[in-house]
């Protein structure tokens, strides 16, 4: 098989080799250069340059938008998302803009300068005033870009999570495990040196506040609730993303990290939206190994009341971690 | 004047102190590893596009450990996807585009007659070949190559339990790694002291071409950033090999309590990035130096704004030492901090626009010549302003939250190093290779090389962008684990398809580079009417650039149509005539 | 004459550039130092009595090269400077394990358990300042061979002002580490 394939590959290349041989034979016997570039050449290819870069190009652009755009995710389903869509936007439209803006003028210019013979080009070394304008202007585009940008990032930053519920969300090779704060509200202590047996997440179960934590293996969040996401990790570097809320952050063994929000839709209301197969889904996003690409889990945001019978089944730490 | 030495096969060909030489072999070493890195790339491709199914390519190249049955490990499609960015990265981007170009034209343009240190530059190449030899060794150990992505990050990288590739693979790579900033640190010091100190009479700072002024910039970016790497790369060795915490923590591997207490991953990742954003330019801005002159030269008009141009290259290169935390915003860091990264790396985007601008008023009213060079310089401006659009989302902290580690930043950061610094550096093979082998490449090869990349290429990338909105994360073995990303198969399916024709395509460039070395039609001395000072040398190259004395220089490089001149070009070591002002 | 000048200044600017990346180097490294130490559970101890006896060994040895190369600048042979400055080198290179020794005898350690950052980087770092140190030791021990065959003159002394560039840098450099590390 790997000979078959060798010798065709030799035998394209000796083919290859005599077509160009014979162009160049030919060249010489019209007494041409065969690789000069000839107003013709210019013409052609000022043509496709026109026609690739400027029609194809953003032809394909607006197709994919068309029908690719239908797989970008659908709207945040969190309080701070909402904010981040609106930022994301605007800001494509701004880079849309200048995209439809720039890339006809390289196509046009390529066609309506394509070169010729007797033509003699414009000797325009620089112009002091264009730079200014050129500098001038993204800056004054850029400027509410960033100071939007700005406000956004420290809204999401700053949001007062003293009040939200506190969930833990431990991250190792390969799967994901979640533990309730509980009644406190506070996550017991943990160390990695007390992993052991039952006690996947090292709890130090003699702190009075890891009694009432309930570790689950899916979340469910009250719609209209603030939670506050606390992060570790056991082993390597994992990033805890929740697209549909805008959500990321990394896990990071030797400390923890936090993101809160508040979630604005239920898993029932999506469903309506995108489809009875819809889920909310936490995904691992950074590369940690073998199978980085599965590591998963469901989070269901619901009403009160079934979140409160959901969690009605659920044992805290006190009566599955230590004997009675 | 040359020096008469009996030239023997080694000393001219391997052992070469000659610039030139030299030059060629970072180029043909450069790209020898692109084949490789472009190969692993279709590889994993195939994987991506068509999970679970058996393809007897994989099996061919990967053996029957690393994809059983024709079906990838997904411990090797890390590994792939490792030493593809990688080699792609150090190996293509750097030293094959920096190594090739500095090293060919720095003393040509100049005027001199070769490097300060012939020497050292010769060593340069051979701690590149060094690292070469042991990043492809590294390809053959049973516990395979590094797998831990090309940052690299601990504690992934740091321990073997946790992916096989972080064994012996790792050490192989670390150690080429060394080797490679050795080359790259040799290289530089040559570059910036031959540029400052031996210019011919009448080459001022300010007559120097835009592409010697990129590379200066280039050597210092390197001279300055490169050695955080050893830094970074030598803590993470004491890590691995001496059992130290610097990056790692109350770890659990493999069932087993790890000792290591206090240390912290983030540290490595400022240290890392602290290079790696300056990387990307030093990628990045010789492709701009070489656009710069391909444009000009084939446009027949002065580059556009030559002091804003040299300006915004400074101010870019400054400005990529204190963005790098836009690699870290979602690592928990202080708000502040993100905030401080959002601010400096908007900004890049002022200097970038300004080059672009630049660009197109240089197309304006020209009289452009197509070469195969001069598309890939015009594709180069399509990709970086493409390219560089997106930056504004990712560089935005806020939106960064929920398109990190997704498809958008493969699409983002592929456009503007795997396609445009990669049409900067075909740019500058098409556009010098008539003064590096005295013969032509073949130009109809060069036309269809040429739109067959060019489209493929966007069809590979563009697409990503919507795989990224669509909350596809990056370095996934498979999509088919998420029902959410079931529908994005087609999308994948016509990426791989792009990719399989423009990886094929770029046979053809190689057949043609290799072919016109040997049959090209012999080229004249100044074949593309180009004003620079390496033009004026003779066609068949020797030892000490020109055979008599070196020209002095009386104007700047781009006096292209100007009014009142013989032709439409005037060398820099024409004087000026009786009333001609210098521009 | 002119090609000789122009060479001269050339190597120095090669080995200043050069130095310019090993202080970057040197700069990654005390950076990294900082932000651990700043994360706490920071070990404290005191320097090492031999790591003063390094430093007073290398100050000596750079004053030794210094005359050394005056001397050649005057016309004289400046060889046994060349060979004291040697020995020093090789000193500083002694007290530095001996320096060693005694963090391990205080329980500071590079690894294991009981080790901490704060130990690690000194080990890490004057470790690295050796192994470039004893670059120094090389080219040093070139200029003085060279200086006893009598191959500088008070016209040329390339290779002594080379290794005295880069022989003082490398005090300075530790230097800089002791007191980075005495006082931090």
């Amino acid at each position: 098989m790997s000979i078959l394939v060798g010798l065709i590959i030799l035998l394209s290349v000796i083919v290859l080799v005599q077509i160009l041989r014979v162009n160049e034979l030919i060249s010489e016997v019209k007494d041409q250069d065969a690789n000069e570039i000839t107003d013709k050449d210019n013409n052609v290819q000022g043509i496709l340059t026109f026609a690739i870069f400027g029609v194809l190009f953003l032809g394909f652009v607006l197709w994919q938008f068309k029908y690719w755009g239908v797989h970008i995710l659908p709207p945040a389903s969190s309080l701070h998302g909402a904010k981040i869509d609106t930022l994301m936007n605007f800001t494509l439209g701004v880079i849309l803009i200048v995209f439809f803006l720039t890339q006809p003028i390289l196509a046009w210019f390529s066609l309506k300068y394509r070169g010729r013979k007797n033509s003699v080009a414009y000797f325009y070394p620089h112009n002091n005033k264009l730079e200014v304008i050129w500098t001038v202007v993204p800056t004054l585009i850029l400027t509410p870009l960033i100071i939007y940008g700005l406000n956004v990032w420290n809204d999401i930053t700053s949001t007062d999570t003293g009040n939200s519920k506190v969930i833990e969300l431990y991250a190792k090779q390969f799967n994901w495990t979640a533990r309730y704060a509980g009644e406190d509200n506070t996550l017991g202590k943990a160390n990695y040196k007390l992993v052991e047996g039952l006690n996947v997440l090292g709890v130090d179960m003699e702190d009075t506040t890891a009694q009432d934590d309930i570790v689950t293996r899916e979340v469910h969040l009250v719609v209209g609730e603030s939670v506050l996401l606390k992060m570790r990790s056991q082993d390597v570097i994992h990033s805890a993303f929740l697209p549909h809320f805008r959500v990321q952050m990394n896990c990071v063994p030797g400390m923890t990290t936090q993101f809160g929000f508040t979630p604005t839709q239920t898993t029932a209301e999506m469903k309506e939206q995108e489809g009875e197969d819809f889920e909310f889904v936490l995904l691992c996003n950074k590369i940690c190994g073998a199978a980085h690409y599965n590591m998963k889990m469901k989070f269901i945001v619901e009403t009160q009341e079934e979140y409160d019978a959901w969690m009605a089944s659920q044992e805290t730490l006190k009566n599955t971690l230590t004997l009675n | 004047m040359s020096e008469h030495h009996k030239e023997t096969f080694l000393t001219k060909y391997v052992f070469s102190l000659d610039h030139k030489m030299i030059a060629k072999q970072f180029l043909i070493t450069g790209m020898f590893m692109g084949v490789i890195g472009m190969l692993m790339s279709i590889l994993f491709r195939l994987q991506l596009s068509n999970p679970g199914e058996s393809f007897a390519v994989l099996e061919f190249f990967l053996g029957e450990k690393w994809a059983p049955g024709g079906i990838l490990d997904p411990n090797i499609y890390l590994a792939l996807v490792t030493m593809h960015g990688t080699i792609l990265v150090f190996w293509v981007l750097t030293a094959g585009l920096t190594g090739t170009f500095a090293n060919f034209l720095i003393p040509l343009q100049i005027g001199a007659r070769d490097m300060a240190s012939g020497f050292m530059n010769m060593l340069s190449y051979w701690f590149f070949f060094a690292a070469t030899i042991v990043l492809l060794y590294s390809l053959f150990v049973e516990s395979g190559p590094a797998a831990a992505g090309w940052t690299i990050y601990p504690p992934l990288s740091a321990l073997p339990q946790a992916i096989p590739g972080s064994g012996l693979g790792q050490d192989l790579w670390l150690i080429a790694i060394t080797l490679f900033v050795v080359s790259s640190l040799l290289g530089g010091l040559n570059y910036i002291v031959t540029i400052l100190n031996m210019r011919t009479k009448g080459m001022t700072m300010s007559r120097l071409p835009l592409t010697i002024w990129a590379l200066l910039i280039v050597a210092i970016l390197g001279v300055l950033s490169f050695p955080v790497l050893l830094s970074c790369a030598l803590l993470l060795i004491f890590d691995r090999s001496f059992g130290t915490s610097f990056y790692l923590s109350d770890i659990i591997i493999n069932g087993e309590a790890l000792h290591n207490t206090g240390g912290s991953p983030i540290l490595f990742e400022h240290l890392f990035w602290f290079l790696g954003h300056p990387e990307v330019y030093i990628i990045l801005l010789p492709a701009l130096g070489i656009v710069s002159e391909v444009i000009s030269v084939n446009s027949r008009k002065p580059i556009f704004g030559y002091k804003a141009m040299v300006g915004a290259l400074i101010v870019i290169a400054f400005l990529s030492f204190i963005v790098w935390g836009h690699h870290m915003f979602i690592t928990g860091m202080d708000p502040f901090l993100g905030s401080v990264f959002t601010f400096t790396t908007l900004l890049i985007a002022i200097p970038s626009a300004v080059k672009v601008f630049n660009y197109l008023a240089t197309l304006w009213r020209a009289n452009i010549r197509f070469t195969p060079a001069m598309l890939f310089a015009i594709g180069f401006v399509s990709t970086f302003i493409t390219g560089g659009l997106t930056g504004l989302i990712l560089g935005d902290s806020a939106l960064d939250i929920n398109v990190h580690d997704t498809y958008f930043v493969v699409g983002h950061f592929h456009i503007v190093m795997g396609v445009s610094a990669i049409y900067g550096m075909l740019a500058g093979v098409y556009h010098w290779f008539p003064k590096m082998y005295g013969r032509m490449m073949n130009k109809k090869l060069g036309y269809l090389h040429f739109w067959v990349t060019f489209i493929s290429a966007y069809g590979v990338f563009f697409p990503m962008h919507f795989l990224g909105l669509a909350g596809l994360p990056r370095r996934y073995y498979t999509n088919s684990a998420f029902p959410m990303f079931d529908g994005l198969s087609d999308i994948n399916e016509v990426i791989t398809f792009f990719a399989i024709i423009g990886g094929l395509v770029q046979l053809l460039f190689i057949f043609n580079f290799f072919y016109s070395i040997f049959k090209g039609t012999k080229a004249t001395e100044n074949p593309w009417g180009s004003n620079t000072l390496e033009w004026t040398t003779p066609v068949e190259r020797i030892h000490g650039n020109w055979p008599g004395e070196i020209p002095t220089v009386e104007r700047w490089a781009y006096d292209y149509s100007k009014p009142g001149a013989d032709q439409d070009f005037v060398p820099q070591n024409v004087p000026l005539k009786e009333g001609e002002s210098e521009h | 004459m002119q090609l000789n000048l122009k060479k001269n200044k050339a190597s120095k600017q090669l080995l200043w550039i050069g130095i310019v990346s090993i202080v970057m180097f040197f700069g990654g490294l005390t950076s990294a130092y900082i932000v651990r130490k700043a994360e706490g559970g920071w070990l404290e101890f005191e320097m090492p009595i031999w790591f003063t006896i390094s430093t007073v060994a290398i100050v000596i040895s750079s004053t030794l090269l210094l005359f050394a190369a005056q001397n050649v600048k005057a016309g004289k042979s400046g060889t046994s400077l060349l060979i004291g400055t040697l020995f020093l080198g090789i000193l500083f290179s002694y007290s530095q394990i001996q320096g060693w020794g005694d963090l391990v005898a205080q329980g500071v350690y590079l690894t294991g358990v009981g080790s901490n950052a704060s130990g690690s980087f000194i080990y890490a770092i004057t470790l690295m300042h050796l192994l470039h140190l004893i670059g120094g030791l090389v080219a040093l021990t070139i200029t003085t061979i060279k200086s006893k065959q009598g191959k500088y003159t008070k016209d040329n002394y390339l290779g002594i002002q080379l290794s005295s560039i880069y022989w003082h840098f490398l005090g300075i450099l530790w230097l800089y580490l002791f007191l980075f590390f005495t006082y931090s």
